[in-house]
Order: C-alpha cells, then sequence, then structure tokens
C-alpha cells in the first residue's frame, strides 16, 4: 500500500504511528486524489476530522484530514501545507456531508477560505470582526487587556510569587537573628566560665 | 340572598382551592422525601404575581383567554350544588343541570387557546394544541360515564343525582366510577396525562406568555376549578354531602388519591395518552354502562 | 429543641424574619410577599449550573423557602447567571433578562462573574458581570456548592423584605450606562438573531 501511494502521489514522508494509525503527507495538488485513492482502494471511507496547526515560524497551516475505515479499525491521516495568507481550499462538503461544519469552524478559526461549502458562516462566535482567534498572531492577554476590563483587586492582594520571596526573607532574617542570638550568648557563657575560670 | 350565597361559594371555593394546592405540593414533597413548602405557599405566589408589573402586551384578545378561563371556573362553580340537602349553598343549580355543567367545563380550554393563539408564543400553541387534542380523549369515558349516571337515576339534575344515591353510585356502579376517573385525573391535570403544562417539554405550555396578573388570574382560576371538579364528582358519584366536613372529608380523600395517583407516574407523551385514554378507561365504562343497564 | 432538617429550617428562616426599616404596613406586606415566592428561571450558565439541580430537588430542597423553579421568563422573578458568560451567551442573558417582569433580581454564581475567574484571560468571556446587568447577589466559589446558593439566597430574600434589592430600578434608571458597556463588547446589535442556523441549513431538518 504505501509504495504504491509513494509511487503514485509522489512522496517519501509515510509515518507508521502505530499498527492501525498512518500519516501520509503531500503536496496540496495530490491530496484530494489521495483521499479518493485510500477511500477506494483500502476502504477509509469515513472522514472523522479536520485539523490544523498553526506553524507561524514557517509561515504555513498544516491541515490534517483523518479517515477511518468502515469497520473503525485503522486511521488513516493525510496533511498537507498550505500558506498562512489568505488561504483558499477546496471544499469536501460534495464528498462528505460531515465535513460542512468542520470546515466551518476552521474557517472561524483559522480564517481559511473553503471553495465551494455553501454554508460557511460563523460556527461559535458571533458577529466577530478582530483576528480569527485561534491564529497565532492573535495575542489574547493584549485583546483581553485591550477589550475587556478586570475588576480591581483588593489591597491586600499582592502577587504571591513576590509576596512568597518577602516572607522567605522575613523568616530567613528572623532565623539568622535568632542564631545570632544564640551564638551571642553562647559567647557570653564561654566568657563567663573563663572569666569563672580565673 | 342568593348573591350572598354566591359570595360564599366563592370565598370557600378560593379559600380551599389554595388549601388543596398546598397541600398538594407539601404531599407531593414528601412523596419525594423532602420538606416541602409551607401550605399556604401556592397563595403566597398568587398573591406575589398580583404585585409584578405586566410587560407583556399582545392585544386585549391575548388578556380575554385568562378572564374566559376564569369565568368559566366561576360558572363552573356556581352552577354546582356544594351540598345535596338544605337551602344554602346551592348557587346557581336550579337554574341549569348537569349538561350545562359539561359544557362549562371545556369552555376554559376553549377560551385560553384564543388567547394564547393571539400571544403567537409556539410553546404556548403546542400546548394548546396538546390540551385540545387530549381534551377530545378525555371526555369520552368521563362522558360515557356520565351520561350512564343520568340516565341511570332519571334526571340531569345535580341536586337529585346526589340526594337519590342511598349507597354511593361509585360501589354500585364501580367501573363507571373507575373510567369517570381516569379522565378526572387528566381534568386535574396530573401525571400521567399532563402534557399540557409539561414545564420541560412545552416551558409551561398555555402559561408561558402570561405574566403578572393575569399569571394570577390563572392560578387562582385552577384552583377554584380543581375544588369545583372535586365538588362535581363527589355529587355525581361519592353521594354527594350533607354537611360541611362531609364535603371537605369526601372531596379531600378523592384529592389525595388524584395526587397520590400522579406522584406515582411519569408523563404518557400526547399520542401515548390518547390513545390510553380511548382504548382502556372508555372500554371500562362501556362495559360499566352495559353491565348497569343489564342490571336495572 | 427540634433536631435536623426542623432546626436547619428555623435557622434559615429565623434570619429572615430580622427587623426590617418599612414605610407602613402594606410595604411590609408587599416586601414580605415578593420574598417568600421566588421563582427562578431554569436557565444554566456554565459549570454553575450542575449545582442548581441538587439545590432544587430532595436532598437540598429550595422549595422549603419558597424558592421554586420557573420554565420561562415571563413568570420568572430570579435569573441566575452561574458561571462564565462567553459573549454569545451574554446576548441570550440580556434578552432574557429585558423579558422578564418587574421587579426581577439576578443571582450570579462563581468566581468566574465576579473577576473572570479561572478565564480571566479568555477572549470571549467577560470578566465583570456588573458592567453589563446589574447584580444583586454575588455567590463565591469555584463552584459554589448547594449550601452556599441557599445561604446565596437567603440573603437576597433578606434583601428583597428589606426594600435593599432594587437592581431592576438601576438597570432602567442608568440603561445608558449598561447599554453602553455591552455595545463595547457585543457591537451594535446586543440582541441575538432569532433564527437557528445549524438545523435549518440545506432546506430545514
Ligand atoms: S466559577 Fe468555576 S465552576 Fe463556576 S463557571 Fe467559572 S470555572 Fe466553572
Amino acid at each position: 500500500m504505501f509504495n504504491e501511494i509513494k509511487n503514485q502521489f509522489a512522496t517519501n514522508d509515510v509515518i507508521i504511528k502505530r499498527d492501525d494509525l498512518y500519516k501520509v503527507s503531500v503536496n496540496y495538488e495530490r491530496v484530494f486524489s489521495l483521499i479518493d485513492f485510500v477511500g477506494d482502494s483500502y476502504n477509509y471511507k469515513t472522514l472523522n476530522a479536520i485539523t490544523c496547526t498553526d506553524w507561524i515560524e514557517d509561515n504555513h497551516f498544516a491541515i490534517t484530514y483523518m479517515l477511518t475505515t468502515i469497520d473503525r479499525r485503522s486511521t488513516f491521516m493525510i496533511q498537507t501545507m498550505v500558506s498562512r495568507e489568505n488561504t483558499k481550499i477546496k471544499s469536501l462538503s460534495q464528498k462528505f456531508k460531515q465535513a460542512e461544519i468542520m470546515e466551518r469552524d476552521l474557517a472561524e478559526m483559522y480564517g481559511i477560505d473553503f471553495v465551494g461549502n455553501k454554508n460557511l458562516k460563523e460556527l461559535s462566535l458571533e458577529n466577530w470582526v478582530h483576528t480569527p482567534p485561534l491564529r497565532r498572531e492573535f495575542d489574547t492577554l493584549e485583546f483581553v487587556n485591550n477589550h475587556l476590563t478586570f475588576r480591581e483587586g483588593r489591597d491586600d492582594n499582592v502577587d504571591t510569587k513576590v509576596e512568597a520571596k518577602r516572607l522567605r526573607a522575613i523568616k530567613k532574617a528572623e532565623k539568622e537573628a535568632l542564631k545570632k542570638a544564640k551564638e551571642e550568648a553562647e559567647a557570653k557563657k564561654i566568657q563567663e566560665e573563663n572569666q569563672d575560670g580565673k | 340572598m342568593i348573591l350572598l350565597d354566591l359570595v360564599l361559594m366563592f370565598i370557600i371555593a378560593y379559600t380551599f382551592g389554595f388549601l388543596y394546592y398546598g397541600l398538594y405540593r407539601n404531599i407531593t414533597a414528601r412523596f419525594q422525601r423532602r420538606f416541602g413548602p409551607p401550605v399556604y405557599q401556592s397563595f403566597v405566589d398568587s398573591i406575589k404575581f398580583f404585585l409584578k408589573e405586566d410587560s407583556t402586551s399582545h392585544g386585549w384578545m391575548f388578556y380575554l383567554g385568562p378572564i374566559i378561563m376564569m369565568s368559566g371556573a366561576v360558572m363552573t362553580l356556581f352552577f354546582i350544588p356544594l351540598f345535596n340537602t338544605g337551602e344554602s349553598f346551592k348557587g346557581l343549580s336550579e337554574y341549569g343541570n348537569l349538561f350545562l355543567v359539561l359544557y362549562l367545563l371545556v369552555l376554559g380550554p376553549l377560551g385560553n387557546a384564543l388567547g394564547v393563539g393571539v400571544g403567537g408564543n409556539p410553546f404556548g400553541v403546542m400546548g394548546v394544541t396538546r390540551g385540545l387534542t387530549r381534551l377530545f380523549a378525555l371526555e369520552m369515558p368521563f362522558y360515557i360515564a356520565v351520561i350512564a349516571i343520568m340516565s341511570l337515576s332519571g334526571s340531569a339534575d345535580i341536586t337529585t343525582i346526589a340526594t337519590e344515591q342511598t349507597t354511593m353510585n361509585a360501589i354500585i356502579y364501580p367501573l363507571l366510577f373507575i373510567g369517570a376517573l381516569f379522565s378526572f385525573i387528566g381534568m386535574m391535570g396530573q401525571s400521567p396525562f399532563d402534557v399540557v403544562g409539561a414545564p420541560v417539554e412545552v416551558y409551561s405550555g398555555p402559561a408561558s406568555e402570561f405574566s403578572g396578573k393575569f399569571l394570577a388570574l390563572l392560578m387562582s382560576q385552577s384552583a377554584i376549578f380543581t375544588f369545583a371538579k372535586l365538588v362535581l364528582m363527589v355529587d355525581l358519584f361519592l353521594g354527594g354531602a350533607s354537611g360541611f366536613i362531609e364535603l371537605i372529608t369526601k372531596t379531600f380523600i378523592l384529592f389525595l388519591f388524584v395526587i397520590a395517583f400522579g406522584s406515582l407516574y411519569g408523563r404518557f407523551k400526547t399520542p401515548q395518552s390518547v390513545d390510553f385514554l380511548l382504548k382502556v378507561p372508555t372500554i371500562i365504562s362501556i362495559v360499566g354502562l352495559i353491565l348497569a343497564t343489564w342490571s336495572s | 429543641m427540634e433536631t435536623g432538617f426542623l432546626q436547619e429550617q428555623r435557622t434559615l428562616e429565623g434570619d429572615l424574619n430580622s427587623k426590617t426599616s418599612h414605610k407602613n404596613s402594606v410595604d411590609y406586606l408587599m416586601n414580605w410577599f415578593r420574598s417568600r415566592s421566588i421563582f427562578v428561571l431554569a436557565y444554566g450558565t456554565g459549570c454553575g449550573a450542575i449545582e442548581m439541580p441538587p439545590t432544587f430537588t430532595s436532598r437540598y430542597d429550595a422549595e422549603r423557602l419558597g424558592i421554586r423553579g420557573a420554565a420561562t421568563p415571563r413568570q420568572a422573578d430570579v435569573i441566575i447567571v452561574s458561571g462564565y458568560c462567553s459573549y454569545k451567551t451574554l446576548r441570550r442573558i440580556i434578552r432574557t433578562y429585558e423579558q422578564m417582569s418587574n421587579p426581577k433580581y439576578l443571582l450570579a454564581l462563581g468566581s468566574c462573574t465576579i473577576n473572570g475567574g479561572m478565564y480571566w484571560d479568555s477572549y470571549n468571556t467577560i470578566k465583570k458581570l456588573e458592567d453589563y446587568l446589574p447584580v444583586d447577589m454575588y455567590v463565591s466559589g469555584c463552584m459554589p456548592r448547594p449550601e452556599s446558593i441557599l445561604e446565596g439566597f437567603i440573603a437576597l430574600q433578606k434583601d428583597i423584605s428589606n426594600g435593599k434589592a432594587s437592581s431592576w430600578q438601576k438597570y432602567e434608571d442608568n440603561y445608558e450606562f449598561y447599554r453602553k458597556n455591552q455595545e463595547a463588547v457585543l457591537g451594535k446589535t446586543v440582541e441575538p438573531s432569532y433564527e437557528a442556523d445549524w438545523y435549518l441549513y440545506d432546506g430545514g431538518l
């Protein structure tokens, strides 16, 4: 099977993760024919999930299609790299009905345009106008700081790390003072003994 | 004189209706192993709703619904004599007979359907549809039993029917009583026939769009109507009552039976309850009718 | 001396009958009726909603204090915001709150409604509920146990019978303030649309 795929789809990137989990990376142009191929010849006929990983350093998205056999015993992952900017991907919703909602999710969270999906509106967000929230250039903390107000803390609300350091310092100082006092007392004692001895 | 009578009847029905409702909630709570609200809780609820502001408006037709229901309940009450002896607490019963009461019993639901339909709340409409569907099935066994009782005692006058029972109708014609009892449980809105106001499925059904004073009106209406229906059952099947204590005892026993039955069973779906009511109680009633005519 | 839940009941109710400051006896009676009958909207957001069923069923039995569930906002007096509210939920809460009839109260559960809780850096949940809707009573905890919910209810009842709980008045008086805050996070269209899309696509169910 893998030799066939390697030859036909011009890829060397085949990973056998477990005996029931395989992963193949191919060029974007060959993805859909590969999906058809494994579906027809090897019974991977169910689309489980479409996932997306944001590789901001390499400036691409890794899109993974997960296909399962009909007896649910084996899973086949097909990965492809697409550009991060103005991403346009052919929709799978004609072949798999369930792809529609997965693509909606990705479109909303990463801003990917799936060409051919008729129902590509927001899934769980509503009227979202900012950067799609799962892209990595979206800084959550900055967004929260800019858009939402926090409740002011109480006066005794302090940073725990700083506070722990301060308390530790106090404890240390106390310990040292105690030690010093002890040493002094001992020294005095010795002195007194010495004096007595004289 | 008759006016005073009517006012007193209204007051009695209002008080005992709410008392029974409070007891109903308390007793169901005990069935479920909890402490339950105080007896006056239903009354407090209704007064609180009277104190609320109304925020909805769907035109006057919408508000007519609860008012028609209330007048239907009060009219039903007035045409049912509380006692079968003596002159007082007879209301208007000499001017109307059982036929009129049977007609008035369905006036309320129909009026409510009118109001809810105007409101346009989908859950309200759904509840009303369920209610009307169930109503047809509900009436079948009840009407058969009541008509049998009417023809057996040879009168359509409730007082006559109540007085003529030397032994209770429920004992002589048990099958008729059982058949009528099934529909009565449904009429009281108890499980397993409580599809109309199911809070889980249709969000309290017909009442879902009403708020404030009109909801309070609906609550008072159902309290009064409950009492009226209990008295009707007692008059028809349990030999009526000659005194106050007898009336309260009999209605309360009947009520206790109904709520005990209600808390034991889950809810039928609408088609299920129609199916059941058209099969089991109707057949029981018909067999009762045949047996009764046979023996007399 | 009573024991068990009877004693608990007395202790809880003892709090309610404390001295109140009222203009006249009608006022007193009205507030008494209001405090003794509380219909809670059966609506839950966030994880705290899971603690509400035990509060209302046999174990903790809120009905003994006159607190019971209502199915629709038209009949409810109290809405519980039981945890984090995302923007999407907030729209629904606002609509539901505005559909309730006066006097109405709002009870907020959990640290998420107070300061964002563990969702403090989430881009999609609000951090301070009282900026968007007037809150009568906060119950802290993550999540609050039914005991604390009951305690919160009793504090609310005390406020109602004292005539102190008047958040609906506050909402009406400061409507511009609340509206401004709502629009700041939700955009110009605060109310959600009535259409439910996910089962209507492609020609229906
Ligand atoms: S406060 Fe805690 S329990 Fe409540 S919604 Fe937030 S995270 Fe969940």
